[in-house]
């Protein structure tokens, strides 16, 4: 317990002792943590739009007549991509038919006998997986023809792979651009006690007792830009998508006051996580180069 | 805590000799002056007892440890045993003389109420009292020693380790440091320090071990500072 209050009160010591970089470092973890949030909400909401657009994508198989339903049915289920089929009758195929037309239907009662064909209503788990499952379905002598909306199907799987890319990149960018900061501002704070640390080596004091302000230093620094970020996001984010919802009230987006804080409690945690990892590679290299004998 | 060299040899890169084939061994309870021109191993010696330097060849011991074989997470507590004295004092700037005094215990873990209570003993027993609060920015060269030695005292080590605390004193003030450092010794303390100072060596006549060009040229006990080549 003693050992632990005076590592805290040499912290708050490191802290203002080098307040100018410390508030630097805040300002630019914060902003950073702040991109980082936002790209993942914003990403979050893309995968969140795509999967609702996926889920509501049907291709429709239809069979030619005399197979066996069933055995196709199967076969078909048992494909990787397919995450439902419904298997529609020629007459509940017509009945569906009649109640699109509405008031027209009257002019089906002109064809006489049903020539509609079995068909299967399949709904698939991912628009990327749709092209490959159409070229199978295809490929079945069974299959009479498939109809997807093709163009739509393509665009929502290239939007997904670019905004999964470019969530990716922001990601990235910013813990590299965090990691980098966090880790400067700590090789400085050591730098800058370099001597003062050599006397404690010498007089006696443990590698953990002197490195350990350090590595609090870093992981408080990162923490508090975390926390701030989370307060910008969470600000922003709840005005900004009452305001989309208000003019596009069709798009589905991530707005939960749960989901969104425990996204704000993730981000804290690896806001600290980030500048604790920084701190103790960059203490670890520093104190190994300090106590290294000649 | 008695020291032991044995066959010491250190070559630093790419190939000064710092020593070469040491072999002395110091008492516990001893003081000793080690002697001799500037690079003639005097620091290196010293700073093997530290174990900031390690041997290129032979064993340095002090008490039954072997330097050399001692592990990473033993040093500090070694160290806490080791009283360190420097020319350059060592001080940190920032912090006042109570605070320079009280970190080495802070350091060890030791409840505040007791570092207070021995920091400000120490503090007496080299009479600095009434600077106490002061920055070592703020205190003469003289004062300065002494709050290194107060640091060094303030875990009542059994091995005192001092280079050249006398070099950038006055004479007067040189007198006053030397007796702080034989109370020590007189407390049973092994003492080690090296020096330049002729009238040092000669007032406070113990055993004069000279270096020259990293080999012990001269073992005397009670002995004088006589140095043919020193600079």
């Amino acid at each position: 317990m003693t050992t632990f209050s005076y590592i805290l009160r040499d912290t708050g010591r490191l802290l203002v002792r080098h307040w100018f970089l410390g508030i630097l470092t805040l300002i630019t973890a914060a902003v950073m943590m702040w991109i980082l949030g936002i790209t993942t909400l914003f990403s979050l909401n893309i995968q969140n739009l795509l999967q609702k657009l996926e889920s509501e994508l049907v291709v429709q198989a239809y069979v030619k007549k005399g197979s066996e339903v069933g055995k196709i049915a199967e076969t078909i289920r048992a494909m990787e991509a397919v995450t439902s089929l419904t298997a529609l009758s020629p007459e509940e195929t017509l009945t569906k038919l009649q109640a699109r037309m509405g008031s027209q239907s009257h002019a089906l009662d002109l064809i006489g006998e049903n020539p509609l064909p079995w068909n299967f209503e399949i709904r698939v788990k991912n628009a990327v997986e749709v092209p490959h499952l159409v070229r199978t379905l295809m490929a079945m002598p069974e299959i009479e023809d498939v109809v997807y909306a093709g163009m739509v199907v393509e665009r929502v799987a290239a939007i997904s792979r670019v905004a999964s890319k470019a969530a990716v990149a922001m990601f990235a960018l910013s813990i590299m651009i965090t990691s980098l900061v966090v880790y400067n501002t700590i090789h400085i704070s050591l730098y800058s006690r370099r001597e003062e640390i050599a006397i404690m080596f010498l007089v006696g004091a443990t590698r953990s007792y002197i490195s350990t302000p350090f590595v609090l230093e870093g992981t408080f620094l990162a923490l508090l830009g975390s926390i701030i970020a989370v307060a910008g996001i969470t600000s922003a984010y709840f005005p900004g998508i009452r305001l989309l919802q208000q003019s596009l009230p069709f798009l589905s987006l991530v707005g939960d006051l749960r989901t969104i804080g425990q996204f704000g409690v993730l981000l804290v945690g690896f806001g600290a996580t980030l500048g604790w990892v920084c701190s103790c590679i960059v203490v670890t290299r520093f104190m190994n180069s300090t106590t290294r004998p000649l | 805590m008695k020291i032991k060299f044995s066959g010491v040899t250190k070559v630093f890169k790419p190939d000064i000799v710092a020593l070469k084939d040491v072999h002395l061994e110091i008492a516990k309870g001893e003081f000793v002056y080690v002697v001799g021109a500037t690079g003639s191993g005097k620091s290196t010696l010293l700073r093997m007892i530290t174990r900031e330097v390690l041997p290129t060849k032979g064993s340095v011991s002090v008490g039954d440890t072997n330097l050399r074989k001692m592990r990473p997470s033993d040093i500090p507590y070694y160290r806490r045993d080791v009283g360190l004295v420097a020319q350059d004092f060592k001080l940190i700037p920032h912090l006042t003389v109570l605070e320079n005094v009280s970190f080495v215990m802070e350091a060890m873990s030791v409840p505040s109420k007791m570092v207070e209570y021995r920091a400000n003993k120490v503090i007496e027993q080299v009479g600095l009292w009434r600077r106490r609060f002061m920055r070592p920015p703020q205190l003469s060269g003289g004062e300065q020693q002494r709050v290194a030695i107060a640091r060094a005292l303030a875990n009542s080590p059994s091995l005192f380790v001092a280079d050249e605390p006398t070099g950038n004193l006055d004479f007067r003030t040189s007198a006053d440091v030397m007796k702080i450092l034989l109370a020590i010794n007189a407390a049973g303390v092994t003492v080690v320090m090296t020096t330049h100072n002729q009238y040092i060596v000669d007032s406070y006549r113990q055993r004069v071990i000279e270096l020259n060009s990293g080999r012990v040229v001269r073992d005397e006990h009670s002995g004088r500072y006589t140095p043919d080549d020193d600079v």
